[in-house]
């Protein structure tokens, strides 16, 4: 009996001799290092990855840009965006209940002077009815899901938000080259002048007194240019969200296009909202420039001033031949050469 | 109600692909659309591990957060359906989730994105008729509803891959952690610190 045990007592002193690597409690898990990895945290070695199905990001583990595009827009994005459409929607109110509707003081003259031409109302209005669109459909993409949803249901408002987006997609770079062509259409009269500052200074006449003006005020100059700058931005991220089948760009780069596309879009939807009022209700003769081409020659005065003396000053056959002042219909020429 | 959750066991999983193409085949995902997948990292080195990832099926899903039509449900067994007929397909949950589980499959003449497709633990849709041929064409095999499991877990080869109520999985993940924990401790050296890379140096005899 003794001789069966004694190897094994041989073989157990003999482990005991060799250097052991002492249990040690405090030993950090290698598991660590691994999710880390997974969570793309430091240290961070996945060293290579690999995995069957095709396509860019099918290694990715754990999407970490993924929570703080949704804390964009849940928390940052929808309840902004409601706060500046609604304020500025408030603001309106608020001005009209305030100020009632702009007349032209001197009344109406009868007189008409030439102010857009036909080609730059077709653009303009193509302009706007995309951008109508695009901006009816893109609300409905962002807020859709508090009143769409609820009111319509999900069958019926699902199927609705579905072919708003579709709309949102197809007319998105039809927009693109209609705000182009518009860019060009317009740039003459938009580059600021000095006494723009003036009309900044007395907020458009909204404080009373009289801001001076050329073809267009500073403040349609700074919708120009924010149309132009913000609206090129919101067109180009947008072809980004656009084209995913072409997979130039993998989902982080998507999620910033997205940042920047709904930032500049509700900026310029709020900016709209002011543009839209005061070229319809807002001004006694204002809606009727860009939907006949023609403004009344009192209204030019008194709210184009240098615009109008310019052209009634330097008057000259070349002027009336390139549609810049065109004589009115008979009557009213004749109304004014008795004023003159 | 059960709570229902995957759980891949980074060591025991293989990296057979099994588990993908058993549901490829078991729902009949649309083309270019891979409902599970397997990732390995440290691929070729010491410390190689795979993973098998699906929608994880969050309680706090960021799809349905940011989903624009509300179009996604958990149901009471913890399993986060999306409705196929209400999906408009903007990527916005794709954007949003961490485990790359919301897919698009190329639809229409200008290949944009149809409707999304992700994992649905193997419990078809929305409908409440369970298994039409209605469910099975939009979302795949109602696996649940006739009292089995996710097919990728039932069938994994060394059951790396655990599907089922949260407490049940808990409890063999639990156990295996356990024994193996044990045996980390005991030999001081074991196969989980041999291979993931040992992080510490042995302490020196004093």
């Amino acid at each position: 009996m003794l001789g069966l045990l004694l190897p094994f007592a041989a073989a157990l002193a003999a482990a005991g001799d060799e250097p052991r690597v002492a249990p040690d409690p405090t030993a950090v898990s290698p598991g660590v290092e691994l999710w880390d990895a997974v969570r793309e945290r430091q240290p961070f070695d996945a060293g290579q990855v690999r995995t069957q199905p095709p396509g860019g990001e099918r290694g990715v583990l754990i999407n970490v840009g993924g929570e703080a595009w949704r804390q964009f827009r849940m928390q940052e994005l929808i309840p902004v965006a409601a706060r500046v459409l609604g304020g500025v929607a408030i603001a309106i109110l608020l001005f009209r209940l305030l100020r009632g509707k702009i007349p032209i003081r001197a009344g109406r003259s009868g007189e008409k002077i030439r102010r857009f031409s036909g080609f730059q109302r077709l653009v303009h209005w193509t302009v706007a009815v995309l951008f109508v669109l695009l901006a009816l459909s893109g609300l409905v993409m962002l807020f859709g899901r508090y009143f769409i949803i609820p009111w319509l249901g999900s069958e019926f408002g699902g199927a609705l938000t579905y072919w708003l987006k579709r709309i949102h997609d197809f007319s998105g770079p039809v927009f693109g080259v209609a705000l182009l062509v518009m860019i060009i259409t317009f740039m003459k009269g938009n580059f600021p002048a000095l006494y723009d500052l003036k009309w900044v200074f007395k907020a458009g006449g909204m404080l009373g007194g009289h801001a001076p003006a050329g073809r267009y005020n500073a403040g349609e100059k700074g919708w120009y240019w924010l149309a132009a700058g913000v609206g090129m931005v919101v067109v180009v991220s947008g072809l980004v969200l656009d084209f995913p089948n072409l997979g130039g760009f993998d989902r982080d780069a998507m999620a910033w296009y997205h940042r920047l596309h709904s930032i500049g879009a509700v900026a310029i939807m709020a900016v709209s909202m002011g543009h839209i009022y005061m070229g319809t209700v807002a001004m006694e003769g204002a809606f009727e420039c860009m939907a006949t081409g023609y403004c009344d020659s009192n209204w030019a005065r008194e709210h184009h001033d240098r615009w109008y003396a310019a052209i009634t000053d330097e008057k000259s056959p070349s002027d009336t031949a390139t549609g810049l002042v065109e004589p009115a219909p008979e009557p009213s020429a004749a109304t004014r050469q008795q004023a003159g | 109600m059960a709570r229902m959750k995957f759980y891949c066991d980074a060591e025991r999983c293989i990296e057979c692909n099994a588990c993908v193409t058993a549901c490829k085949n078991e729902n009949e995902v649309p083309m270019g659309v891979n409902r599970r997948r397997v990732v390995t990292i440290r691929d070729g080195e010491p410390g190689e591990r795979s993973l098998s990832v699906a929608c994880m099926h969050c309680s706090d899903a960021p799809c349905q957060a940011v989903c624009p039509v509300d179009c996604f449900i958990t149901t009471p067994d913890g399993v986060v359906l999306h409705n196929k007929d209400t999906c408009i397909g903007c990527g916005y949950c794709f954007y949003a989730c961490p485990f790359g589980a919301p897919q698009f499959p190329l639809d229409g003449q200008f290949s944009t994105r149809g409707k999304m497709d992700k994992c649905t633990f193997c419990n078809g849709g929305p409908e409440t008729a369970d298994n039409s041929p209605d469910e099975i064409r939009k979302y795949g095999r109602n696996r649940l509803a006739e009292g089995k499991l996710p097919l990728c877990a039932e069938m994994c080869s060394t059951k790396a891959l655990l599907a089922g109520d949260a407490g049940v999985i808990a409890d063999i993940y639990r156990k295996r952690v356990v024994n193996r924990g044990a045996n980390a401790y005991l030999a001081s050296g074991s196969l989980q610190k041999g291979a993931f890379e040992a992080l510490q140096t042995p302490p020196q005899p004093e």
